[in-house]
């Protein structure tokens, strides 16, 4: 099982890597806001905020764009094809989900490392608290993705979808903008956005040291909205054609 | 018997897609199942293809229950869909050697098993270019190739003609018959009526989810018992000409339809020559003659009130 599951993973790297768009978006298009960010005001923390928001924008879109690539593979074919293979569907998922984490893992680390050697963004702490952090909250986009996915018809609906999340979720979130006296939904957005409760998990870790003790209420809120969107999500890919 | 399909039933809301089918395959047997569009065709070759949970009933491939042993049974199983379902970025070997592991063959065999189904779809020399680059023949034929790598017992090919060339259209011909002869059998959708004849040894023909008519082509046309249409086209019909050979024996029915009479016979060879002799001793002059015989096309309009090529 795990050498299918591996095979399943080669094969949506090959695929993605083979697109030039899809490494631009994922890759070149938020290294370029990284450095755009550095020109801004270094204090109160407004640029090391933007620079986790763009981090966890890219990682959000990605993430939900990459689940729905299961329905570009029905309109291929190539899901109908899997499932009718002698392939448990846990094989089949695991496949998928460890390509979804290993490539948003990997543009997270690329986003930080060069926020920290290229643009002097002051990352000196709490390495471990991040790798949690930022594991629970791919786990959490992971999770809404596949509900999408589970969800929509095309990976048109999904990306359209996908990217009003994540704009409302990021822009309203408290994360490029502080807001002020902010109204009744702007609250319920942040306090529902896991881009925002990951911002500020990651900016009290980088800044000002966090231990996870004291990030147990995030870590639960994403943790457990992806855990329910996971399951929503499977059991409805699993069932429909 | 390596498929047997009890009262399969699949409801979508109140539609009732797929109402109690009987299906019995044995191996090396080729089937054409036809239907026009919403027959439940597609849905029951789903649910046979293991991607739709059946309502009612059983399907047992090889021995396995379906539904009890899914992973035994769809490792006896192939599947042709009716679009290439292929990787477009990776190659033909690379797509290959992925289903070939989807399927379960191990390291060792992988390679040969490749290099046998490339060999047997005519596609060797092209085995390394990306399929995105491929001609829509040569796809259908690597979809195919993806179908029978793991030489399974039952190959379910949906439609794997349409839109290709000729000589596409032979090769998958011939590749069908191989595999018949090496004892899988098939399951074999088409709107052509030329191949299923040709291919398939039984006919099933669904509508509305039941099936109306199972048997061989020849079955099936003698039990409707169908006629020979007779057209012969002249220079001046008329109606005194037509009453005279709708009185000659053998004629069951004489038609005017433009230029031509059509005569419903089941006996055209008889026929024929008394009609030709009948019209030049009128003085009417005979521009082309025609004589079509009965056929699952016919046979498919009379039982559906479709024809098999709208679809």
């Amino acid at each position: 099982m795990m050498k299918k599951c591996l095979a399943i993973t080669a094969v949506g790297f090959q695929q993605m890597f083979a697109d030039p768009m899809y490494l631009i978006f994922t890759l070149a298009l938020p290294l370029l806001l990284t450095w755009a960010m550095s020109f801004l005001p270094r204090e109160a923390g407004v640029y090391e905020m933007a620079l986790l928001g763009v981090l966890v924008m890219f990682v959000a879109l990605n993430l939900l764009t990459s689940a729905g690539s299961i329905l570009e593979e029905k309109q291929q074919g190539t899901w109908q094809r899997l499932r009718s293979s002698a392939t448990p569907y846990r094989a089949i998922m695991a496949g998928y989900l460890l390509r979804f984490s290993l490539v948003a893992a990997v543009q997270a680390l690329l986003l930080l490392l060069s926020g920290k050697l290229l643009f002097g963004a002051p990352w000196n702490q709490g390495y471990g608290e991040l790798a949690v952090v930022l594991a629970v909250y791919i786990f959490a986009m992971t999770g809404l993705g596949l509900f999408l996915a589970g969800l929509f018809k095309t990976q048109g609906q999904v990306q359209a979808a996908a990217t009003g999340i994540v704009l409302v979720g990021s822009m309203l979130g408290d994360i490029f903008f502080p807001m002020e006296n902010p109204s009744t939904a702007i609250k319920f957005i942040t306090a529902i956005s896991p881009q925002s409760w990951a911002a500020h998990a990651l900016k009290d870790i980088l800044l000002q040291g966090a231990a996870l003790a004291s990030l147990v209420k995030p870590l639960l809120w994403m943790g457990g909205l992806g855990l329910l969107l996971l399951t929503a999500g499977l059991l409805r890919l699993k069932t429909e054609m | 018997m390596i498929l047997e399909v009890k009262q399969l039933e699949k409801s979508f809301g109140a539609r009732r897609a797929v109402a109690g089918i009987n299906l019995l395959l044995n191996e090396g047997e080729v089937l054409g199942l036809l239907g026009p569009n919403g027959a439940g065709k597609t849905t029951t070759l789903a649910m046979i293809g293991g991607l739709l949970q059946p309502e009612a009933g059983s399907i047992t491939i090889g021995g396995w229950d379906l539904q009890r042993h899914p992973l035994q049974a769809k490792a006896l199983l192939g599947i042709v869909p009716q679009e290439p379902a292929l990787y477009p970025q990776l190659s033909a070997a690379a797509n290959l050697r992925f289903w070939g592991t989807m399927q379960g063959l191990q390291r060792s065999e992988l390679n040969k098993a490749v290099a046998e189904a490339l060999a047997v779809v005519g596609l060797t020399e092209r085995a390394r270019e990306r399929v995105v680059n491929y001609s829509g023949g040569m796809k259908r034929r690597l979809n195919i190739a993806a179908g029978i790598l793991h030489r399974p017992k039952l190959l379910i090919m949906d439609e794997p003609t349409v839109g290709v060339d000729p000589q596409s259209r032979n090769h998958i011909h011939e590749t069908v018959k191989r595999l018949q002869c090496a004892g899988t059998a098939i399951i074999y959708t088409s709107h052509y009526v030329e191949e299923v004849e040709e291919l398939c040894g039984r006919v099933l023909i669904m509508d509305a989810g039941k099936v109306v008519a199972a048997g061989t082509v020849a079955e099936l046309l003698r039990a409707a018992g169908h006629a020979q249409e007779l057209v012969i086209k002249v220079n001046r019909p008329h109606q005194a000409v037509l009453s005279r050979l709708t009185a000659i024996p053998g004629v069951r029915e004489a038609v005017m339809v433009g230029q031509a009479f059509k005569l419903l016979t089941l006996k055209a060879e008889q026929v024929l020559p008394l009609a030709y002799e009948y019209l030049l001793s009128q003085g009417l002059q005979v521009s082309a003659i025609e004589i079509h015989k009965p056929n699952l096309e016919s046979l498919f309009l009379k039982l559906t009130g479709k024809s098999l090529r709208d679809q």
